[in-house]
């Protein structure tokens, strides 16, 4: 399924990638085979950080980071990254539009993880980023050992578009 | 059996938890004990909205008494157009205590959500594609005024 919608406002663009693309996260969460109840109770949050640092301009990833608590030496075991393209359509006019199908991909060619995986939602942010209530300073685990994969643009709207990439463990 | 039908506005002209938000606004006051019911699902709600499961099928609500309230969400350029037109409710119907609600869910997230709302009583998911079984509702009482949308009673 495709959806395509033309509007001219930027406003509009960054609160449908911001929300559709926490969409992606949960398809990808629930079609990897992870428990979806972490996202659940963390989707205010999470969807007011993504609309109000993409509105600002500030963000530049978000990562579903899975991992698999007591592996060794790293408990990484995938990662999946929405990196935004803040000029994607140069006359940010750009439609509405999302293609689940690229997300559908993704899982696919990832496959799944083990029940016992955990996961979380990491931003990369510019600096001088706005602070919002729930959310805290953090790192990326290391991706030494993992090879990433470029997918696509997964959605967009506005000037905006969100390409979508994923990392596999080079001993898989 | 009478309904009143409304429209809402969702994404892209409202986050996912802003049209929940608004969706409770017109149930409950703010505040009020019965509002804080409809807040502790925000988050199961949202996910909803966004799959777009509320622009297929209603949230049903059956007050206590008064007609019941079908809502749907309008989505991508409707949403646009439709926050101008929205109308408030003449009175909450999630006012007072003994309202039961319906969400319309996908089978994909049904069983997710039965068991997210295990703890919230009165609130309940349905199968997308399966229509609301319920008694006729008590009219309200008093002077309030209700819009009847016969085109909304038409829909499956």
């Amino acid at each position: 399924m495709n959806t395509a919608v033309h509007v001219n406002t930027n406003v509009y663009a960054t609160t449908h990638v911001a929300t559709n693309l926490l969409g992606g996260i949960r398809s990808i969460i629930k079609g990897s085979g992870l428990n979806p109840d972490r996202l659940r109770d963390q989707w205010g949050t999470l969807e007011d950080g993504t609309a109000t640092w993409l509105a600002s301009r500030h963000l530049k990833t978000v990562t579903l980071e899975v991992y698999e608590p007591g592996k060794r030496p790293t408990d990484l075991v995938g990662r999946f990254d929405f990196t935004i393209d803040y000029g994607y359509y140069p006359g940010g006019d750009g439609e509405l539009w999302l293609d689940p199908d690229t997300v559908a991909y993704t899982i696919r060619k990832n496959g799944s993880f083990p029940a016992r995986c955990q996961y979380r939602i990491v931003i990369d942010n510019a600096p001088g980023y706005a602070e919002i209530p729930g959310w805290t300073a953090t790192a990326y685990r290391s991706t030494a050992g993992f090879t990433r994969h470029t997918v696509g643009t997964a959605l967009g709207g506005g000037s905006l578009g969100a390409g979508l990439s994923y990392y596999t463990e080079n001993s898989r | 059996m009478n309904a009143v039908a409304r429209e809402v506005a969702a994404i892209p002209v409202r986050t996912s938890v802003q049209t929940w938000e608004a969706i409770a606004g017109l149930l409950a006051s703010a505040g009020s004990p019965e509002r804080g019911r409809l807040d502790a699902v925000t988050n199961i709600a949202a996910i909803l909205i966004t799959a777009e499961y509320t622009r297929q099928a209603p949230i049903v609500v059956m007050p206590a008494s008064g007609p019941r309230v079908r809502i749907r969400t309008v989505h991508g350029m409707d949403a646009v157009d439709a926050i101008a037109g929205e109308i408030r409710l003449a009175a909450n119907p999630c006012a007072d205590p003994g309202w039961s609600m319906s969400l319309p869910c996908g089978i994909d997230d049904i069983e997710e959500m039965r068991d997210a709302l295990r703890g919230h009583p009165g609130i309940e998911v349905r199968d997308v594609t399966d229509g609301i079984t319920a008694g006729q509702t008590t009219p309200a009482t008093g002077t309030a005024a209700w819009s009847v949308d016969y085109d909304e009673l038409e829909r499956p």
